[in-house]
């Protein structure tokens, strides 16, 4: 997005709205009007959504979550050494001692595809054709191998629900794109574990809280609330808020046009704006019925489709997690890890392929990071139940060597990074943490990590604290 | 068994694994590798020789700590992560926070061996080394470490203890106890005179008072949080009239003696105190660290507060309930204050237990002390005077309470160490267990562990060397210390508190903060004056509410004057009042209040304040650490995980939808019309007694005119919405 004449004006009127949209221009916005950010004109990259640090390569993230944690060695990471050592037990450090009958293969037959030959199992067939627009980190890690800390530190930097997450710190950095529509929404056909605290704002103002809104049920009223009046038709509520204007106006007349009147004044109207807007945005009835089928008709594929919908709109930033009605984790295969996963790959490879797919021919995929994973990943050797089954054997929790899946906003496609040792069990080369992942996503956005501070409780915090490097060699 | 065989069996040639591992092992580039490693090498060729031992530390050992750990642990690059440096020989044997990473041909006690092998820390972080890399180190520590690099400066990082000069610490205002001040301006109020100094000073006149029906408005929404009936506006008008200042002062003292007045600011301690009645998380179905009766420790604060009981003998009460009356134990759910802190995911685990500590000190220094204490917990305070070890001072006193869920009825079931076995059938508190000093955690890693610190107070906040507490786990001797008028902050951050809930803006515009990043006073003096006078007055809030409702700066108009507008356009002065906007409890209460359907009842368990048929007050909201509800999200609830120092006030289109849309903005404006449409026929009649128990006033005639156009062709309960949804129904003048 270029500048014009044009943009400038809206913007200078929009700035002086701050305060009344959702999030309004967040950081940027308000530090280019206090002239903190110096001259920007000439730059083409220079839009409404200000490089604050650094020149931007995306413009939005779309951040899958398989929750519970995809197995990496029957996804985007081969072992075929597995099936050397396969039934002979781990040594070296372990988070707690395998329970299970040692070392399990893949059943899954992986293969090169694309030009770039990234790899990955027979249960993508779908994304297999996005091949090139793949950059797979293969050697991620995390803290901890339980999913509550797990999960916070792959949202929020931090071990204990006590801080902002990514796409608040988001919010915060960059504002909205549409003040109209909130900036940071999180769609999940029911709640994954946790739960608010992975949209949470925390110390940072309640306004760059994500917006959540459950898919399960994809009728609009349902997803945002108050969205529209009970019984009222549209001429008579317009009615009322002339009224209302008019009685806010006698008020204010009296009162020297005290300033602090107007903003109220301008949510208001705002809010009878958003009503159509936010009604338009989230009702994908309005797609296509083979749009639709080329996502899948499950809650995920629908809350992808969404996700698109949004960001097209101007939503900075849209997780979507991969829950059930009834499954907070579903991921979390720790029996029957073989047949589970050729489930939910089944259902996650189509949808994020059919994501992917449908932003590039739009054009968006450019300036859209969409992010794959969970919050770790899972043991290279089994897990039995009490039966002892082997046919109905499990993966445990394992966070010192997992993948992740990134493509588009400005990330190296075709592209196979970092390694883990010959068994999957650590990752080895060019790792990866989760504070790294998030710098590198904050770089993407335009943000230096070290420097997207908040002032709180007498010091400066950062989402990745005093952590975190980008991963320069994934850049494009 | 794990080993670096190429995986490459599906792609690319063999080789790639290592040219990737070349190509990433240093971020510098290669032009930065050259440059440093000439000036190395120049510098020291000389000192090098032709030692054996050198020249196999100069082929195999010094380019791979140039190319995988200077970036973090040299000089060059102004970085020593763990306290380590690598770049001399005196630092790689010194070592870092974990101990020595070189001991001279002992390899098994060398840590950077440990590190490389990925068996304790894991270095380099973001790809092991080879393994012939690894034999070299190895091999290079058993010749004896041969090392020709100097050290050229002292080190950049060592942990050494904080040199504060203390002296010259408790110089600064906030240390310094507060005085009396004379105030030079005659008024007959002391506040006045401090304000009306500084007024004079800026050449500012102080706005004239409010008119009573204002005044009247204000002192029933700050004292009590509701709006006055018209009858009760109608009596304090008529005495008004008669004299104003007598009708004040009855009126401030009828609303002080209201059952209302604890409801209303209870809020403000609930805030301070991140009081929550759950957790951030569930696992699973399981509710056990839930608190179902917080409500218990809400009504106390309420009970208190009307009662008002001493500020000082609250926070004694609130730190140690059990072992300050532990003849009474009635007052033990006081201890609520701590007992309902957030309880952390693998509590038990000391890395989580050292997160729940900080929450505890954080609370208890920020909310009562005004002080980042938690700062410290990793280093020393940055800006303040608080060394590490004061930080682990204060926790151990943390560390030597545990929670518990003391059982309300003896016939309780309850678990073999007293703690009941439903949460539901117990108290949230806390008591003493084994005493426990805390080593300091250097960098706050408890893996590292420092020296031991006893139990015992602040160093800043102590005359001289702080005295170790020796009673259990010392929290009554630090209750007993913050709540003690030698204590030159505790006073001052309450009365700045409270200040800052009538007028909207505090005098130290940090509330929590008063140290040396937080905001110096506007008002020095008044400040200390206030202060020192509370403590007079026996810690009473309720002479303090008194103190500032009845001077005139807090009476003044808030109307904006053109002086007002050039000299003080934010108001730090107090040349008038600000106009505010009512917070969510006072907006919601007021709703319900006026439709004729608020519920006064008093303490009890806790409602959802958005359900449409709910009509209890605000302050009985649950609130949850898990996911707060939406309406108190919307409208600024602070988040209870943490202490909050202040609310933050946010105008949002949603907050809108809400008013517009709500099922409970729709029953409010149902339950109005029902309470308007019907009592009379004639539409101005109805208008006008609207008016008066929404504004406490007439409408104007063009209001009236603009009402009764819109009630030709749309109901009554449409235009009751309007009415709720006024700019002036949300702000107090």
């Amino acid at each position: 997005m270029k500048p014009t004449p044009t943009s400038t004006l809206s913007r200078r009127s929009l700035l002086q709205r701050i305060g009344t949209g959702f999030g309004a221009l967040g950081l940027a916005g308000t530090m280019q009007c206090q002239g903190l950010l110096g001259n920007q004109t000439d730059a083409g990259t220079v839009g409404i959504s200000n490089p604050f640090h650094l020149v931007p390569r995306a413009k939005r993230i779309i951040f899958l979550f398989m929750n519970g944690g995809p197995s990496h060695v029957d996804t985007f990471d081969p072992k075929p050494a597995l099936a050397t050592y396969e039934g002979q037990q781990p040594d070296g450090k372990l988070y707690k001692p395998s329970k299970g009958s040692g070392y399990m293969p893949s059943p899954f037959q992986f293969s090169p595809h694309g030009e770039s030959g990234v790899v990955m199992s027979e249960l993508f067939p779908h994304l297999a054709q996005c091949a090139d627009d793949l950059c797979v980190i293969r050697s991620m890690h995390t803290s901890v191998p339980n999913h509550e800390p797990g999960l916070l530190m792959m949202h929020c930097g931090n071990l204990q629900p006590i801080r902002p997450c990514l796409g608040s710190w988001l919010s915060y950095g960059l504002g909205s794109e549409n003040e109209d529509l909130p900036s940071f929404v999180a769609l999940s056909p029911g709640r994954p574990v946790v739960g608010p605290q992975l949209w949470s704002s925390s110390f940072l103002p309640g306004e760059h809280q994500g917006v959540a809104v459950d898919t399960n049920d994809l009728d609009v009223e349902k997803m945002i609330a108050n969205v529209k009046h009970p019984s009222l038709s549209r001429s008579e509520q317009r009615k009322q808020l002339d009224m209302l204007f008019q009685l806010n106006q006698l008020h204010q007349e009296q009162r020297q046009n005290d300033q602090i009147f107007d903003e109220q004044i301008q949510a208001m109207e705002l809010a009878y704006q958003m009503q159509s807007e936010a009604t338009e945005a989230f009702d994908i009835s309005r797609e296509s019925e083979s749009v639709r089928q080329l996502y899948g008709e499950t809650p995920f594929g629908q809350s992808c489709l969404l996700a698109r919908r949004l960001c097209e709109r101007g939503v900075r930033y849209v997780q979507v997690y991969y829950v059930t009605k009834n499954g907070k984790q579903p991921w979390d295969t720790h029996s029957n890890n073989n047949e589970s996963h050729r489930k939910l790959c089944a259902d996650s490879d189509r949808a994020t392929a059919a994501l992917l797919m449908d932003l590039k021919t739009r054009g968006l995929l450019d300036d859209t990071l969409v992010v794959w994973t969970g919050e770790f990943g899972r043991t290279p050797y089994s897990q039995l139940d009490k039966k002892k089954d082997l046919n109905k054997a499990g993966r445990d929790h394992h966070h010192t060597g997992f993948s992740t899946v990134l493509a588009g906003g400005g990330v190296k496609g075709g592209l196979m990074y970092g390694a883990t040792d010959e068994l999957g069990m650590n990752a080895v080369e060019n790792r990866v943490h989760v504070h790294d992942l998030h710098a590198t996503m904050l770089h993407l956005m335009g943000l230096d990590h070290e420097r997207l501070t908040y002032r709180y409780s007498g010091r400066d915090f950062r989402l990745t604290d005093i952590h975190g490097r980008v991963v320069e060699d994934i850049l494009a | 068994m794990i080993s670096f065989l190429p995986e490459s069996s599906y792609f690319g040639p063999p080789n790639m694994m290592s040219q990737e591992k070349l190509r990433d092992g240093g971020r510098l580039d290669p032009v930065q590798w050259a440059v440093i490693v000439s000036l190395i090498w120049s510098a020291t060729f000389n000192a090098a020789g032709a030692d054996d031992g050198i020249d196999f530390f100069e082929s195999k050992i010094r380019p791979v700590l140039i190319q995988h750990c200077y970036e973090c642990h040299s000089r060059e690059f102004s970085e020593a992560k763990g306290g380590l440096v690598l770049d001399s020989r005196e630092g790689i044997r010194r070592g870092g926070d974990s101990g020595a990473a070189v001991v001279p041909s002992d390899p098994s006690e060398s840590l950077i061996l440990q590190a490389v092998r990925y068996e304790s820390l894991e270095m380099p972080p973001d790809s092991k080394l080879p393994g012939n890399v690894i034999a070299d180190i190895e091999k290079w520590i058993a010749m004896g470490a041969p090392d020709p690099r100097e050290e050229i400066t002292t080190p950049i990082t060592e942990r050494k203890r904080a040199e504060i000069d203390w002296n010259a610490a408790r110089r600064f205002w906030a240390f310094q106890p507060p005085n009396k001040h004379e105030v030079a301006v005659g008024t007959s109020h002391k506040i006045d005179g401090f304000i009306q100094s500084q007024l004079a000073e800026q050449g500012l006149t102080p706005n004239p008072l409010a008119e009573n029906r204002t005044l009247l408005r204000r002192l029933y929404f700050d004292l009590i949080g509701l709006p006055p009936t018209p009858s009760e506006a109608e009596e304090f008008l008529q005495a008004a009239a008669v004299d104003r200042e007598s009708a004040l002062f009855d009126l401030v003292d009828s609303l002080l003696a209201s059952p209302h007045f604890g409801e209303r600011w209870a809020s403000l301690w609930l805030d301070v105190a991140r009081y929550a009645e759950d957790q951030a998380h569930i696992v699973g179905s399981n509710k056990e660290l839930f608190y179902p009766n917080a409500y218990r420790y809400r009504d106390w604060l309420i009970d208190a507060f009307n009662e008002d009981v001493p500020y000082d003998e609250l926070i004694r009460l609130q730190l140690a309930a059990d072992l300050h009356t532990p003849e009474d134990p009635r007052d033990d759910v006081a201890l609520g204050f701590l007992g309902l802190g957030p309880k952390y995911y693998r509590r038990g685990a000391l890395e989580v237990m050292a997160d729940e500590w900080e929450d505890r000190v954080d609370v208890v220094s920020r909310g009562l002390l005004g002080l980042t204490v938690a700062c410290a917990r990793c280093h020393d305070h940055k800006f303040d005077p608080i060394p590490t070890e004061d930080y682990y001072a204060l926790a151990g006193v943390f560390a030597s309470s545990e929670m518990w869920n003391r059982p309300m009825e003896d016939e309780a079931e309850t678990e073999k160490n007293g703690q009941a076995k439903e949460p539901d059938q117990a108290i949230h508190i806390v008591r003493d267990q084994k005493v426990q000093d805390l080593n300091v955690f250097i960098r706050g890693d408890v893996n590292t562990k420092g020296e031991v610190v006893p139990r015992r107070f602040l160093t800043i906040l102590s005359k001289s060397t702080p005295v170790a507490f020796v009673h259990g786990s010392g929290r009554l001797e630090l209750a007993h210390l913050i709540a003690s008028s030698d204590n030159p902050l505790t006073a001052r951050v309450i009365v700045n508190r409270i200040w800052a809930t009538y007028f909207g803006q505090p005098l130290v515009g940090t509330p929590s903060n008063f140290g040396q990043l937080g905001d110096v006073p506007t008002h020095p003096e008044l400040l200390d004056d206030l202060a020192v006078r509370f403590m007079e007055n026996g810690w009473s809030l309720k002479w303090l509410h008194r103190e500032i409702v009845t001077s005139q700066t807090y009476q003044r108009s808030s109307d904006l004057t053109p002086d007002g507008k050039t000299i003080d356009p934010a108001n730090r002065l107090l040349a008038r009042m600000n106009r505010r906007r009512l917070n969510v409890e006072q907006w919601r209460d007021a709703l319900l209040k006026v439709t004729g359907q608020l519920d006064s009842a008093i303490g009890g368990q806790s409602m959802v304040p958005d359900q449409p048929d709910e009509r209890r007050r605000t302050v009985y909201s649950e609130r949850s650490r898990f996911q707060l509800n939406p309406l108190l999200a919307m409208f600024d609830f602070p988040d209870p995980n943490a202490h909050a120092a202040k609310r933050v006030e946010t105008t949002t289109p949603l907050q809108k939808l809400f008013v517009i849309n709500s099922p409970f903005m729709v029953a409010r404006a149902k339950d109005f019309a029902q309470r308007f449409g019907t009592e009379s026929d004639d539409l101005v009649v109805q208008i006008q007694q609207a008016y008066q128990i929404l504004f406490t006033r007439p409408p104007s005639q063009e209001e009236l005119e603009v009402g009764r156009q819109f009630l030709q062709e749309s109901t009554w309960e449409q235009y009751a919405q309007v009415l709720l949804a006024s700019n002036e129904f949300l702000f107090l003048d």
